[in-house]
């Protein structure tokens, strides 16, 4: 029974990751390889403050998702001007910067150690909540003035530009969310492992999330649920050696390339308000 | 005062001079064309009024107000809007969704009212979806709002494009070679569309277009741009009988467009 615990635990925890980068990747456009260093930042301030200053788990919670907006604030507000490819460079760059700052300043982190002794807190449900309340204010997002804003200009930014849409800004909204969302994912791992070391969220884990949303389809939110459920567990279920964990996700992103490109889902939305009617009327 | 003052406008594309000091009136409730062969600058002029490239010199008036240096998306909410030569449709989103994209920068709710459901939201977004199927009602549209534009024949596809920028709630509508490609029972719906905006809304139209029969029909006044230059302007009477307009054209494919 633990080991199934574990399982829906981890999961669900891959699942919130996976969210974050479904709103900067999948409806953005925006390549973070930088993504799981938010989660790092969630882990680190939370595990400090509820070990060191004893911190209640609310308010850790929301000292590490106000850092990983911070933070989120540092590196995007310059980063959302550059081209899309150099974006995925500076987060890229971010992300190992401050993987590098934790594993240097071992007063306050342990560094390389890594840091132990965090409080359980994370409990089942909670994480199982977590996960829910997290797809739910996704799909409000994805559906709502933003969602529109980001499918636009990730389609065609020029054009977006040009409907009126400010795009820095959408952009920057969609980036801050995501770190909120990953921060927050950072600290249900912490407090469920009690132990963090930096090496646990180096661009392999920012990767791992990208390749997941591809694999679902990079704009159907229901394609990245499925992707990140089964992805996610499958490994944890069979107990694979680690580097066969890697094996499997090149060859997920061989098929993908080679069969479906647009991911398993496409575009295709499990509760879509107006599902596309397939009765072409015509010419 | 004019709608639209364009005074002296000029860009380089390094060694390419694609505008040479072009200046252009546009007065409330106006239909001006723009023509001149291919590579020509028309579509450059598009884009310097619409924001899309920095001036090298020149002025752009809306309304008295200097637009120079803004950015495109505050030119666009400052009242101009514009259609693609080559059509510039949101994949990822239905054809309602297009045309509400366009009108979104006019809700106000935040991202908390957003992502929890709350607030001003579910009024915006309705009021939004309400006046985008108007718009798609005006081109026609509406019965295909929830299609995917790619889905869409050629014709529609820009229509849909008018509808899309008719929700941004412009004063200056700039169509770039929006009969293109249509067919001629298209074309006359399309003179018949733009007939019915003029007339509905107030609203100040600039079409480039190497169609003649619809540049005849509907405008005013039209420029003819030539090597980024202007070569002639007048009524399409007098451009009609223009002799340099008519050397200009001569080796171009769209030489028997003229007459
Ligand atoms: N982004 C750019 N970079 C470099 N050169 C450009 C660019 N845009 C336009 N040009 C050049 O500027 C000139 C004018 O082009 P433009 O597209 O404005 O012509 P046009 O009058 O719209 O022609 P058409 O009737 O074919 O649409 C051309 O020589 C073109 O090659
Ligand atoms: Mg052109």
């Amino acid at each position: 029974m633990d080991l199934v615990f574990s399982v829906i635990t981890f999961t669900c925890i891959t699942l919130l990751g996976v969210m974050g980068v479904f709103v900067v990747t999948g409806l953005t456009g925006l390549f973070s390889f930088g993504q799981a260093s938010f989660m790092a930042i969630g882990a680190y301030v939370a595990g400090v403050l509820g070990i060191k200053y004893h911190m209640p788990f609310p308010l850790a919670i929301a000292a590490a998702v106000l850092c990983g907006l911070t933070a989120g604030l540092l590196v995007g507000l310059p980063t959302i001007k550059l081209r899309r490819d150099y974006i995925s460079l500076v987060t890229f760059g971010f992300g190992e910067a401050i993987i590098a700052i934790l594993n240097n300043s071992v007063s306050f982190t342990g560094g390389a150690m890594g840091l132990s002794g965090i409080p359980k807190y994370t409990s089942l449900w909670l994480v199982v909540l977590s996960a829910a309340l997290c797809i739910y204010i996704v799909a409000n997002f994805k559906y709502s003035k933003f969602g529109r804003q980001c499918l636009a200009l990730r389609s065609d930014e020029l054009a977006a530009r040009s409907m009126g849409i400010d795009a820095d800004r959408v952009k920057l909204t969609a980036f801050l969310l995501a770190a909120a969302i990953t921060s927050y994912a950072g600290v249900m791992y912490g407090y469920y492992t009690t132990y963090v070391e930096p090496g646990m969220f180096d661009w392999g884990v920012s990767a791992e999330w990208i390749i997941i949303v591809f694999f679902g389809g990079i704009n159907s939110l229901t394609g990245a649920v499925v992707a990140a459920l089964t992805l996610a567990s499958l490994p944890e279920i069979l107990r694979f050696a680690s580097e066969w964990r890697i094996v499997i996700y090149c060859v997920i992103v061989l098929i993908i390339l080679n069969f479906r490109p647009t991911g398993i889902f496409g575009e295709y939305e499990l509760f879509a308000k107006h599902g596309r009617t397939k009765t072409s009327k015509g010419a | 005062m004019n709608r639209l003052e364009v005074r002296s406008i000029s860009k380089a594309f390094g060694g390419i001079q694609a505008v040479t000091d072009f200046s252009l009136d546009l007065r409330q409730n106006d239909i001006v064309g723009i023509i001149g062969p291919n590579g020509a600058g028309k579509t450059t002029a598009f884009n310097l009024i619409s924001g899309v490239y920095k001036l090298d010199s020149g002025k752009i008036l809306l309304e008295g107000r200097d637009l120079t240096g803004l950015g495109q998306h505050q030119i666009t909410r400052a009242g101009i809007a514009r259609t693609f030569q080559n059509i510039r449709l949101f994949k990822g989103l239905n054809v309602l969704e297009n045309v509400m994209t366009a009108a979104d920068p006019y809700s106000s709710y935040n991202i908390f009212e957003s992502i929890f459901r709350m607030g001003r939201r579910k009024r915006q977004e309705e009021e939004n979806r309400e006046k985008s199927m108007h718009y798609l009602d005006i081109v026609g549209l509406k019965p295909l709002a929830y299609e995917n534009p790619e889905s869409l024949p050629y014709g529609l596809q820009r229509k849909l494009e008018i509808a899309r920028a008719l929700a941004t709630n412009p004063k200056v509508l700039l169509l770039d070679e929006p009969a293109a490609g249509l067919n001629p029972s298209e074309v006359g719906e399309f003179i018949g569309l733009v007939k019915r905006l003029h007339r509905d809304f107030d609203l100040s139209i600039l079409i480039i277009e190497h169609r003649m029969e619809v540049i005849m029909e509907l405008c005013r006044w039209i420029y003819v741009l030539n090597f980024g230059e202007l070569l002639a302007s007048g009524t399409p009477t007098d451009i009609q009988n223009n002799q340099e307009v008519t050397e200009a054209y001569i080796g171009e494919e769209d030489e028997e467009c003229l007459l």
